[in-house]
C-alpha cells in the first residue's frame, strides 16, 4: 500500500549500499528529509515491496532488480545503482 | 533443455546442448554419450566439496578472474570480502550464492542467473564503466 514514502531498498552486503549510507543520512539531514531505508535481503516483506514497484525500478537498475534503488512512492520515480549522487538523490526525493 | 553427457573413458560429466568434443578430464576425442540425471548425480556424488566458506568463495572468484583475458577482481578487499560474506548468506537463507546487489524473482529459472559470478558482460555497468553491477569483477585494461 502506498504511504507517499522516500524509499530507499538496499543490501546488507552490498558495497555501493555501504558507500551511499553517508550521502543519503547527510541529504536527510540538510533537507529535513526522511527516506525510509528498507533492506531487501534479510527481510522478504521488504523485498516482496520492491518487486510491487519492479516496473519502475526496473529500468532504472537496467533491465534488473537491484540495489542500491531508490523509489518515490509519490512520484513513482526510480533510480538505481553504485554511482548515484547526492544531486541525483535530491532531484529524485523533490520529484 | 540442455543435457547431460558422460565422457565413457572417464566419466567426466557436462550439461550442455552437446558433449565437448574433447574431454577436458582425460583429453579423450568424442568420447561424450547422452546421460540422465540420476547417473550423474551418482558420478558427482553426495561428498563432493562444496564452497561453504568466504574463503572458498574468494579463491573460486580469484580462479575465474585469473584464467580471464577480459576481467580481474576488485583491488578493493573489504568489499570483496562483505560480498563474500553476502553470497553466503544468500546461499543460507535463498538456497544459492545469489548475487547481494540483485535481488530474487522467486522464478528460480530466472534467478539461476543470478548465481555469483552473473552474466555480468551483458550489464549496463559493464559496458559503460567496465564493471559488474556488485564492483567485483573489473574489465582489464586495454581490452
Amino acid at each position: 500500500m502506498s504511504e507517499n514514502r522516500l524509499i530507499w531498498f538496499h543490501g546488507r552486503e552490498c558495497p555501493h549500499c555501504r558507500q551511499l549510507r553517508p550521502v543519503v543520512e547527510r541529504l536527510e539531514k540538510d533537507n529535513g528529509l526522511t527516506i525510509t531505508q528498507l533492506e531487501v535481503w534479510h527481510d522478504e516483506e521488504n523485498a516482496e515491496l520492491m518487486r510491487s514497484y519492479a516496473q519502475a525500478i526496473t529500468p532504472a537498475c537496467g533491465g534488473e532488480l537491484g540495489v542500491p534503488a531508490f523509489y518515490n512512492e509519490v512520484t513513482g520515480k526510480a533510480i538505481c545503482g553504485g554511482r548515484i549522487t547526492a544531486e541525483q538523490l535530491l532531484e529524485w526525493a523533490k520529484g | 533443455m540442455k543435457k547431460l553427457w558422460r565422457c565413457h573413458v572417464c566419466n567426466d560429466v557436462h550439461l550442455g546442448n552437446k558433449g565437448p568434443e574433447v574431454c577436458p578430464t582425460c583429453g579423450a576425442r568424442n568420447a561424450f554419450v547422452l546421460s540422465d540425471r540420476a547417473e550423474a548425480l551418482e558420478i558427482i556424488g553426495e561428498d563432493h566439496p562444496v564452497i561453504g566458506t568466504p574463503q572458498e568463495v574468494v579463491a573460486a572468484w580469484r580462479q575465474f578472474a585469473d584464467q580471464s583475458p577480459t576481467v580481474r577482481l576488485t583491488e578493493k578487499d573489504e568489499e570483496v570480502e562483505l560480498l563474500s560474506q553476502g553470497v553466503l548468506e544468500n546461499r543460507n537463507t535463498k538456497g544459492q550464492r545469489y548475487c547481494p546487489c540483485r535481488i530474487t524473482s522467486g522464478d528460480l529459472r530466472k534467478d539461476l542467473g543470478l548465481i555469483c559470478p552473473c552474466n555480468f558482460t551483458r550489464q549496463r555497468t559493464y559496458r559503460e564503466i567496465g564493471e559488474c553491477w556488485c564492483g567485483l569483477f573489473i574489465k582489464r585494461d586495454g581490452t
